[in-house]
């Protein structure tokens, strides 16, 4: 599988355009369990169709109008300052905690919302960046929630990095205190667990590693060489010999670990000690035969899977000619891998969101 | 065998007479909802109810029961699980009660954040005479779900947050039974690394160059047992580099590790080094890859040596890393200059 002569079968990119709106249209009631995460649903969805390309043609302007209007209407003040909830789930005419903002909400409800170019007039800077200190904790760590509600673990730090990134503002919170965090969830592996304590897994190294870089200079470098070299280590040995990566030592390739194990790796400036050829091959057979891709071959898609996959392979599919363009290409615009959207998205986000110079 | 009957339908709230003095609120959503999801009647009708009583405030028994319900179809509404919480501490509701009811939702629902969030809470509430049973309870979880990374995370937070010598003195038999089971468990290893080195030192363990033998013998055996087991060899590595131990210190156990034909095996049993069993598949790679870095280590004429390792396991028995092999060349070369 990893010969690198084998020809790539084509991307579906129709089908996979088929099943994100089709889950933007509706989601079938087994999915129950992302009632209280819409919002990274629509980022799958909304954000598969900027990676493909196709947001302006395959969608119509009535349509990202109202798109755009529905994640505005999920943006809500609380007592601790705004954001973004994941949907209305638990809305009433009254305020309550339990209908307050959530911060890995908040992160995909703003680059869904640059994906749409949304000209974020209606955002209150100020309170984003309250709601943001509000849900840091003593240790460092962030919670989802303001004062220590919801669970607390890297994906709410590397959220909250995001927005304070975007905003261009990293006043509210203490850096040094949280990367302080995040390298005390480094394990002898060379990864990083979603906790101190805790299993070098995939995702969370993703996490660490971009919060790493995102965070503005300190005092020290964020990283020394050595853990540079160990994180490499450890990343490139969750190759699996099919080209997929796995999230942990030992278990078996996800194509979603595929995104996590080699965006690291471009953060760390390290993409060209993977095999890509072989990373793009066993995405491709993870494409799903009536549209998406799923987690391994012949698995079920979801927009999770989709999304990811093709952030994945946007990093490290072969660069063409521009003459050689044609159907079924593995060819996609630039991506960034900090931010986790496209090159453009990125681009739009970072010169409409943050405040207003007067 | 008979086909168990259907259940039958669910009673919705809005037809039961004790729930008549609650107004249910449907969710709010304009014109045009995003990825909506096509609720169940009976999901739809639990959560109108729990809405209303949400903006009522109320916080009784019944509540309990219809945050349950609600949890039941839904175990990631973090909601209503906070509403939960909130509702049993206000009614002093007791909390080995709901732990038993805890135990029963934390099996079913094993992958969900809330769920151990939730036991968490509840631990913290109940303090340190609850830690003991709750680490059996982890143990028996594990059983059923070995490499499940919640529950592991559970257990490390539960020995790190109470601190007990009694909790953590059977932690390496646990980790030596979950071995038994698997002995390509990562979690496991992960776990043992924890528990001798991450964790501080307890009674009896003062001694470290005692403990590093012992664990540089435990991860040996290991390997003799099974080579080809990428958590041994990165517990290895862990257990030299956490320890400032050159790689050098086991170069004679991993060398005949790195050939196709070891010598034959002498009568006698050498503890420290531990040959590979019959029939392992060798040449190992990350044998040969723990050499290179021994040769490397050593620098001068020995990087050529640690290179033609790298060629091989480039060319031959780790081709699908031949980037990363050929960038260690590149990069050792360059620093021999």
């Amino acid at each position: 599988m990893n010969n690198t002569s084998d020809p790539l079968p084509p991307l579906a990119a129709s089908a996979h355009v088929a099943h994100v709106k089709h889950a933007l249209a509706r989601l079938p009631g087994s999915m129950v369990n992302v009632d209280a995460s819409r919002m990274a649903i629509v980022f799958y969805c909304i954000g598969s169709l900027d990676l493909l390309g196709v947001l302006e043609t395959e969608t119509s302007q009535v349509d990202r109008t109202s798109w755009r209007m529905w994640i505005w209407e999920q943006y809500v003040a609380g007592r601790y300052g705004t954001g973004f909830r994941p949907g209305p789930f638990m809305s009433t005419s009254v305020h309550s905690d339990q209908n307050g903002p959530h911060i890995i909400m908040t992160y995909t409800a703003l680059l869904s919302l640059a994906m749409l170019r949304d000209d974020f007039s209606r955002l209150n800077r100020p309170g984003v960046l309250k709601f943001v200190n509000s849900c840091q904790n003593r240790d460092g760590s962030f919670s989802s929630m303001p004062n220590g509600g919801g669970d607390s673990d890297l994906r709410n730090l590397y959220c909250a990095f995001c927005i304070c990134s975007l905003l261009g503002d990293w006043s509210s919170i203490d850096v040094e205190r949280a990367t302080t965090f995040v390298g005390s969830c480094r394990t002898y592996e060379g990864g990083y667990g979603q906790l101190p304590s805790c299993e070098a897994q995939g995702g969370t190294t993703y996490l660490a590693i971009a919060a790493l870089r995102l965070a503005p200079p300190g005092p020290r470098p964020r990283l020394t060489a050595a853990e540079q070299a160990r994180s490499e280590h450890w990343l490139v040995h969750n190759q699996d010999a099919s080209g997929g990566f796995r999230g942990r030592t030992g278990k078996a390739p996800d194509a979603c670990y595929c995104f996590w194990g080699g965006a690291a790796l471009q953060i760390l400036g390290a993409q060209d000690k993977l095999n890509a050829h072989a990373f793009t091959q066993f995405i491709a057979a993870c494409q799903f035969p009536f549209g998406g891709i799923g987690r391994a071959p012949g698995q079920p898609p979801d927009p999770y899977h989709t999304y990811l996959s093709l952030a994945a392979v946007a990093m490290y599919a072969p660069r063409l000619e521009p003459g050689a363009r044609r159907y079924g290409q593995w060819e996609f615009a630039p991506f960034d891998p900090l931010l986790n959207a496209s090159g453009d998205t990125v681009r739009w986000a970072r010169s409409h969101i943050p405040a207003r110079r007067f | 065998m008979i086909p168990a009957p259907a259940p039958p339908p669910p009673v919705l709230y809005s037809t039961r007479p004790e729930w008549s003095d609650v107004e249910p609120l449907q969710q709010y959503e304009k014109a045009n909802p995003l990825a909506p999801i096509l609720y169940s009647e009976e999901y739809k009708d639990a959560t109108d109810y729990l809405r209303g009583i949400v903006k009522a405030g109320e916080k009784s028994e019944r509540v309990l029961a219809l945050t349950e319900h609600v949890i039941r179809l839904n175990p990631a509404h973090y909601s209503a699980w906070q509403y939960r919480y909130e509702t049993l501490l206000a009614l002093d509701a007791p909390l080995d009660t709901e732990v038993a009811l805890m135990d029963e939702l934390a099996d079913k629902y094993l992958k969900t954040y809330q769920v151990w969030h939730h036991r968490r809470l509840l631990l913290l509430r109940r303090g340190a005479r609850a830690a003991a049973a709750e680490l059996a309870f982890v143990g028996r979880i594990l059983q059923r779900d070995e490499k499940n990374y919640h529950t592991w995370a559970h257990r490390q937070w539960l020995l790190a947050s109470f601190n007990d010598d009694v909790l953590w003195g059977g932690e390496l038999d646990f980790v030596d039974s979950m071995m038994n089971r698997d002995v390509r468990n990562n979690s496991a290893w992960h776990h043992r690394f924890f528990v001798v080195f991450q964790s501080g030192v307890r009674e009896g363990e003062a001694d470290r160059e005692r403990i590093v033998r012992r664990e540089l013998i435990y991860v040996k055996q290991n390997i003799s047992l099974a080579p080809n087991n990428a958590s041994a060899w990165n517990y290895l590595r862990g257990v030299l580099e956490y320890n400032r131990l050159p790689f050098s210190t086991v170069a004679a156990f991993v060398q005949p590790y790195t050939v196709l034909l070891p010598e034959a095996a002498t009568d006698i049993v050498d503890l420290e080094n531990p040959p590979p069993g019959r029939g392992a598949e060798l040449p190992c790679a990350a044998a040969v890859e723990f050499l290179a870095d021994v040769y490397e280590e050593k620098g001068g004429a020995d990087v050529q040596t640690a290179v033609g390792l790298w060629r091989s396991l480039a060319d031959e028995h780790d081709t699908i890393r031949k980037k990363y092999w050929e960038f260690r060349i590149r990069d050792a070369l360059t620093a021999l200059q």
